[in-house]
């Protein structure tokens, strides 16, 4: 039974109160950062849906270059480079910030595509009764557009809780990083570690899907 | 009520319709028919703009529908239209689908809007369907809920894009019938369609289209007995005689 023995030592109370505490920080940055790219991005979908002239062109550059970009180089950039540029922000605002600006693009996306998927038909039906362009989005679009969207966009947030982790980089003092000071302590600890900060991760991530899967069923 | 004075549409450069000159009046019901790729649905679907026409003059009650200065909801309003693939809004019960336009855009209040709902309902002969989903409805049930939802808005003139040609053929005859009833009641009603026992029985006027142009217009008496033009004469011996 000597392999248990590192799991003993290192699960302490204060060990698990320190992961505790890094876990609250993910999950602090994970949620602003999911509001407000939910935000963001349903915005800029829906524009981009609209076809605004010169607009949604616009939108549509920005988004596909954050979109191709890795994540972690717009952290360093947010964190690292835009100071160079007299924009300054403390490490948890700029995990925020970099999170926020990524996944807004890939959200957007999704409802953009969400919002395409529902048939011209639909549009056209509201349309002729009638209805403003706004009020045939609003209430005929939008909400079947949305019913189809949950599951991509539920596997974005959990996709975003996970990619929070990046942000060690810049020494978010998140989980992970919590982790990585518990164990450099002795190298017996990593495994452990390792264990129980997987633990924390899937059992958030994996509560997320199952809501949604939920949530999928209440509407078919 | 509505007049095209020689109106044409292109879809880049193909010319989709072609100087084409047609009244249609108040309490008429107008059938136009033709081969598929005759132009006929972008022709009803130019006098609510779902289409927009290249140049030309189209206007319903006096008002012109390509003008920038109408207001197209406010014209739309007043132009009730079925779709051969129904469209109803699947994530709206059979009432909602019929009251949302009339709340909306009339301001009614949902109570009046209801009224108005299950009387139109009643008269397409399915109200205990009201609070059904319109995935829980045969195509027929579909269109009938369709014709409803366009009559709640009280409009003049009803367009109908080829209503029967996604439906099982037992259910034809249940839309007609709702159709028919609406047209002797003195509905202004235009009518693509394929159903040419329903142009006979209803219509006063068949307008043929071919290739863009309107080859010809008569009482359907005459036309069925003695199309004018030979490409007519053609259609309906390949239609009826099949």
């Amino acid at each position: 039974m000597d392999f248990l023995k590192p799991f003993i030592e290192v699960y302490t109370p204060d060990h698990l109160k320190f992961l505790l505490q890094g876990f609250l920080v993910t999950l602090k940055v994970a949620a602003i950062s999911i509001v407000l790219s939910f935000i963001i991005g349903a915005i800029v979908g829906t524009l981009r849906y609209a076809k605004i002239p010169v607009l949604s062109q616009i939108l549509a550059v920005l988004v596909e270059i954050l979109r191709n970009l890795p994540l972690l180089l717009i952290i360093f950039f947010t964190y690292f480079a835009l100071p160079e540029l007299g924009i300054e922000m403390e490490i948890t605002t700029a995990a925020i910030a970099a999170l926020t600006v990524f996944e807004s693009a890939m959200l957007s996306e999704i409802i953009r595509s969400g919002l395409n998927s529902i048939e011209k038909g639909q549009t056209e039906a509201g349309r002729s009764s009638g209805l403003s362009y706004v009020q045939t989005l609003r209430y005929i679009v939008l909400p079947q557009a949305l019913r189809r969207m949950v599951p991509p966009i539920v596997s974005q947030f959990i996709s975003l809780l996970k990619d929070t982790s990046l942000a060690v980089v810049i020494a978010l003092p998140d989980l992970l990083h919590n982790g990585q000071i518990i164990y450099a302590q002795k190298e017996s600890y990593v495994a452990p570690v390792f264990i129980i900060v997987a633990l924390m991760y899937f059992i958030v991530n994996y509560a997320l899907s199952l809501a949604a899967r939920r949530l999928e069923l209440k509407q078919s | 009520m509505i007049e095209f004075s020689k109106v044409n549409k292109f879809y880049g450069d193909f010319h989709v319709l072609k100087d084409i000159n047609l009244t249609i009046n108040k309490g008429e019901v107008v059938v136009v028919i033709g081969p598929s790729g005759s132009g006929k649905s972008t022709l009803l679907r130019c006098i609510n703009r779902l289409e927009t026409i290249s140049d030309g003059g189209l206007t319903v009650n006096g008002v012109s529908v390509g003008d920038k200065k109408t207001n197209i909801n406010t014209l739309r309003r007043n132009i009730g239209m079925v779709f051969q693939h129904f469209h109803l809004y699947p994530h709206k019960t059979v009432l909602q689908n019929i009251t949302l336009a009339p709340m909306k855009v009339l301001g009614q209040s949902q109570k009046e809007a209801e009224e108005t709902a299950r009387h139109y309902l009643d008269k397409v002969g399915i109200l205990e369907k009201a609070g059904s989903y319109p995935s829980q409805l045969s195509g027929g049930q579909q269109q009938r809920v369709a014709i409803a939802r366009g009559l709640a808005m009280k409009p003049e003139v009803m367009l109908f894009d080829e209503p029967t040609s996604a439906l099982d053929p037992e259910m034809i005859g249940e839309v007609l019938d709702v159709m028919k009833a609406l047209a002797r009641e003195g509905m202004t009603m235009v009518v693509v369609t394929h159903e040419m026992g329903f142009a006979r029985e209803v219509a006063d006027r068949i307008v043929f289209m071919d290739e863009g142009r309107v080859l010809e217009e008569a009482v359907p008496a005459d036309f069925y007995e003695n199309p004018r033009e030979e490409r007519a004469r053609l259609f309906l011996s390949r239609i009826l005689n099949h």
